[in-house]
């Protein structure tokens, strides 16, 4: 009885999940000052790379072998954008409509609080998704990125913005109306990711205990990933970043929904 | 026998050290307007979080329908619309867009959503503003965008938190009319509000809360029998009277007078007695009664006497 309950939900959740997703799409991501500072987040970043890049090479400045080295900058760039793009908004929006009250709604209407929690990541993923499209396009373009498994690129990009959004949303669960708090939260968590996750430094570079700690970062997962993307080939078998990615993103969504749960009590 | 619309038994909250609510019992029949009165603090939004399954309780059950708040609590929701204390609407979305948005949540049939949505806008005189952010709308637009909300999915119970706190004269009428509409289709509603006044013409049954405990559950008529004691007389002169304490304040009935406004009130225990005497007062002082008017004790008096709260009604007492 209960089970048959349970199923009957599953579509209604759904639904309700993708009304959710569209809501927050119109409110918050699609505002004219969301979507450039989710352009220029990328640019910045890269720039500040290219820099870097540029001021260390020995050759003259201009030389194709110098494309080559900003070209190479783009799957590192891609994956740092996925996890600040997909990250970034739930963690903002949530508080805001704690202190609105427009969140009683939402908690009080008859679908179930997953139903919630995955609603608030597909609206994460799709911008990610939306934002990352500039780093790789851009690559492709202007530095003559080859990309020998596009399949695994974009299942990678979609993969690891769902993970990263359900990482947001989850953060965004402590019950607070202050958006301050659960920024400091998730940047106390975010910045890490990026220095224990061979984005810039590949993992077969990093020393031992480096290794065994990247391991649990779903971030090297996509890192790696995106290089298999790239490159065709990657330090971690694909299907196991694959694997891996799916795991840590049911693991965020249960929490999330457990937590929310918790903290209504 | 039919499904109470709200059953709850023995309900209790605690936060912490602090005790909301205290073995709260009650039950709702289907049709009935229910007002929920008490004062600030005393339970009434704790009772509501959990009746629509916001908050769990830590004692107790709660049923709607027939289904428990608690294990059922989706099935529970789909029969009741909620318009929450806040007028909690998107302000950047559109009021269509804020009530398709809840026809979405509460999975109501496409086939004949937008032409409801387009009725409840109608009924709630916000469809020349259809395609108008909420953001610009006015506190009672607001508020009205909330309660057509609430209907969205046409519901059994209604839960109403503090519907026309605040409002202007249009919204508050509106929203009267609509209730009393509600009630005639069989609506259940559950109501608190501060305005004992409005709990007084509009429900077949009140509960006065206080300190997490009932206080008292019944019809506003037979709530007002209990404290028939607190009776009273007003009455105009056509000018200013003499110090009536010399005349009045010694009739073994009057247990207290105040002037109010431009009008003398005398509270007492028998109406009948104290006619005559201020009959007899008037000639005596040459003055002309111009109104003469008896009260029975109001609702606010219960509340006032079961919650214990100081009266302040701004009227100064002449024999006291």
């Amino acid at each position: 009885m209960q089970v048959k309950a349970t199923l009957r939900q599953v579509p209604l959740d759904l639904s309700a999940a993708w009304a959710i997703a569209r809501k927050d799409m119109i409110i918050y991501y699609l505002r004219p000052n969301i979507i450039v500072s989710g352009i220029l987040f990328p640019l910045f970043m890269f720039l500040a790379f290219a820099i870097g890049t540029i001021g260390g090479s020995s050759p003259p400045a201009g030389g194709s072998s110098e494309i080559a080295q900003l070209g190479a900058l783009i799957p590192g760039l891609l994956a740092i954008t996925v996890l600040f793009s997909a990250s970034s908004i739930e963690p903002v929006s949530i508080p805001i409509e704690r202190r609105m009250k427009t969140f009683d709604r939402l908690i009080s209407a008859p679908i179930s609080l997953q139903a919630l929690v995955l609603g608030e990541s597909i609206s994460g993923t799709l911008y990610s998704v939306a934002i990352a499209i500039i780093p790789l396009v851009i690559g492709v373009l202007f530095f003559g990125n080859l990309i020998l498994a596009p399949g695994a690129l974009l299942l990678v990009l979609f993969l690891s913005s769902l993970c990263f959004s359900s990482m947001g949303t989850l953060v965004a669960s402590y019950p607070t109306e202050n958006v301050g708090e659960v920024m400091s939260i998730l940047n106390l968590i975010r910045f890490p990711l990026i220095f224990l996750s061979g984005v810039f430094i590949p993992l077969s570079s990093l020393p031992g205990w480096g290794q065994d700690v990247a391991l649990f970062s779903p971030l090297t997962y996509t890192s790696d990933l995106i290089r298999f993307g790239y490159n065709g080939a990657s330090h971690i078998s694909p299907f196991l970043d694959i694997l891996v990615l799916v795991v840590f993103t049911i693991a965020f969504q249960l929490f999330g929904n457990y937590l929310y749960r918790k903290f209504n009590e | 026998m039919t499904v109470p619309a709200i059953e709850v038994q023995n309900l209790s909250k605690r936060y912490g050290q602090i005790q909301a609510l205290g073995g709260v019992s009650f039950s709702i029949p289907e049709g009935e307007i229910f007002g929920y009165l008490g004062p600030n603090g005393a339970g009434k939004t704790t009772t509501i979080r959990i009746l629509t399954g916001i908050t769990q309780p830590t004692g107790g059950t709660a049923s709607i329908f027939g289904h428990d708040i608690i294990t059922e609590t989706i099935e529970s929701r789909r029969h009741m619309g909620i318009v929450h204390e806040t007028s909690n609407v998107y302000d950047d979305l559109t009021a269509w867009q804020n009530l398709i948005f809840t026809a979405e949540l509460y999975h109501v049939e496409k086939a004949g959503r937008n032409e409801w949505a387009r009725e409840l806008l109608k009924t709630f005189d916000l469809l020349e503003r259809k395609d108008d952010l909420a953001h610009g709308f006015s506190k009672g637009m607001k508020r009205r965008l909330t309660l057509a909300m609430g209907l969205m999915n046409h519901p059994r119970l209604l839960f109403l938190d503090e519907p026309t706190s605040g409002l202007d004269v249009q919204s508050n009428l509106i929203i009267r009319r609509v209730i009393r509409e509600l009630a005639g289709e069989g609506v259940t509603v559950f109501l608190t509000t501060h305005n004992i006044e409005e709990a007084n013409l509009t429900c077949d049954r009140v509960a006065i809360i206080d300190h997490g405990r009932i206080a008292a559950i019944d019809s506003p008529e037979r709530l007002k029998k209990t404290i028939q004691s607190v009776q009273s007389v007003e009455v105009g002169f056509d000018r200013q009277a003499p110090d009536i304490r010399d005349g009045l304040c010694d009739m073994p009935s009057v247990n207290e007078i105040r002037k109010e406004g431009d009008k003398i009130r005398f509270f007492t225990e028998d109406p009948s007695a104290v006619l005559p005497a201020i009959i007899a007062y008037a000639e005596r002082e040459h003055l002309k009664v111009l109104s003469l008017t008896t009260y029975g004790p109001s609702l606010e008096d219960v509340f006032i006497r079961l919650t214990g709260l100081d009266t302040g009604n701004g009227g100064k007492s002449q024999c006291k």
